[in-house]
């Protein structure tokens, strides 16, 4: 069995890429926080890149927490929540000029909108968006829309030359999934309990 | 390949996303009918159109008919590229339409024909006066109801449109329709004048609703008849083709 991959490897795997390049990166889900060194510290921070990172997994507060903790700036950090907002209350998640919320996380067409909003603001001359993650989305959207929704966005980010990272979680992750993320993305990174590199 | 053939020189709205759904912009001189229920973003749309105009140099005239311009400027969303200079130096009008009607004299509820050619050339004068490459009537429908007859607004909307494109002045008409209506216009006489129809519109998918854009026509260009998801951000209008996720409806 390979060890897990370090956050310094991980950011070493994304610092390979040009400009531009749609990573998919499995993990487990107990490795969530070396992902969360390796592509928003090592990586985007090291490389003073803003990070629109979309999270329709868990609020964009308790992310806002998690890089507290381990203290990771997040002052380069725009959030896109597609979840605060239907868990109505759950959260104390406000927009402001860091985190944009949108409704509902079937609303795809929207979270594009909001990504692109945010590129277009962004003065930095690279640019890492992160969707975190696709099996969240899958909850709420058949594999057809999220198909479509992933061709257009990465297409759309790859035209700008932004780096988008597809984030997965290994222990919810199903054939069809991995093949649609498979389908739109120039390189994968598994950093689960087996881990070794694919690409 | 498609071969373009008789390109007309075109009036680039600088709304990225509807340039190119119009292949480059909308043939220069158009009539354009800019339709859609209350809360889709028309008044929106037009000003950034305007705004873009005055912006590369054109003088851009906003005809306002149902809501004060200062009360309109005040709610407008606060555009990044927006410059008050715009409005200071002239190359970006607001005129009121119910004092015109004052100045003119059209105080009854429904206008004559000779009202109409009255206003029509009063219109025609303060685009000469002003040089205006753009304009936007918002909304079309509120003149349209002082009309009354579709004989009075199809002559209105034709002189109008001709009096503009002769002077090379690309017009945006705003009309407005009820919600959950499938026409185009209030009273079915708009849309069959106009050169180009932009329907704007709310769209419900399983509880959620978009908003939607899309081209019906255009006279002079080829474009786009699928429908786009909008969002009005302070970068201005942004659309993203809608999703079809497999549908066959």
């Amino acid at each position: 069995m390979t060890p897990a991959m370090s956050p310094q490897m991980i950011a070493q795997e994304l610092s390979e890429m040009p400009p531009g390049s749609a990573v998919s990166l499995q993990m487990s889900v107990d490795n969530y926080l070396d992902v969360i060194r390796g592509t928003l510290d090592l990586f985007a921070n090291k490389r003073e890149m803003d990070t629109i990172y979309v999270t329709a997994t868990i609020s964009s507060e308790a992310i806002r927490r998690v890089l507290e903790a381990l203290d990771i700036s997040s002052s380069r950090v725009y959030f896109v929540d597609c979840i605060s907002h239907i868990m109505m209350g759950a959260s104390s998640a406000q927009q402001d000029e860091h985190t944009t919320l949108v409704e509902s996380p079937t609303m795809l067409e929207n979270l594009m909108l909001k990504v692109e909003y945010l590129i277009r603001l962004s003065q930095s001359k690279e640019k890492l968006v992160i969707l975190d993650s696709i099996n969240s989305l899958a909850i709420h959207n058949n594999n057809w829309i999220l198909s479509e929704f992933l061709h257009i966005l990465v297409s759309g980010l790859r035209s700008k030359e932004a780096y988008s990272v597809i984030f997965s979680v290994e222990e919810h992750t199903t054939p069809e999934i991995s093949n649609m993320v498979n389908l739109v993305c120039d390189h994968s990174i598994h950093v689960g309990k087996d881990a070794g590199r694919e690409g | 390949m498609v071969q373009r053939t008789g390109e007309r020189e075109r009036c680039v709205t600088g709304i990225e996303g509807l340039d190119t759904i119009l292949y480059g912009g909308i043939p220069r001189a158009n009539t354009v009918l800019l339709t859609g229920s209350c809360g889709t973003g028309k008044t929106s749309l037009a000003l950034e159109f305007l705004i873009h105009g005055a912006m590369k140099g054109e003088n851009s005239l906003f005809v306002s008919v149902t809501e004060n311009s200062e009360k309109l400027l005040a709610n407008i969303i606060p555009y990044k590229f927006f410059d008050r200079n715009l409005v200071k130096s002239g190359r970006l009008v607001f005129v009121d339409l119910p004092i015109m009607y004052e100045r003119l004299g059209m105080v009854k509820p429904e206008l004559s024909m000779e009202e109409i050619d009255l206003l029509v050339a009063a219109m025609g004068d303060l685009v000469d006066e002003l040089g205006t490459k753009r304009l936007v009537v918002d909304s079309v429908t509120s003149v349209c109801y002082k009309l009354k007859t579709s004989e009075k607004i199809r002559d209105f909307i034709l002189k109008l449109a001709k009096t503009l494109s002769d002077r090379d002045c690309t017009s945006i008409l705003v009309g407005e329709v009820p919600a959950g209506s499938s026409a185009y216009s209030s009273f079915g006489v708009e849309e069959a004048i106009s050169d180009g129809i932009i329907l704007m519109a709310n769209m419900e998918r399983r509880g959620d609703l978009l908003r939607t854009l899309q081209v019906i026509k255009m006279r002079g260009t080829m474009h786009s008849r699928a429908k786009y998801v909008l969002d009005l951000t302070p970068m201005g209008v942004l659309l993203v083709p809608l999703l079809k996720g497999g549908s066959t409806v």
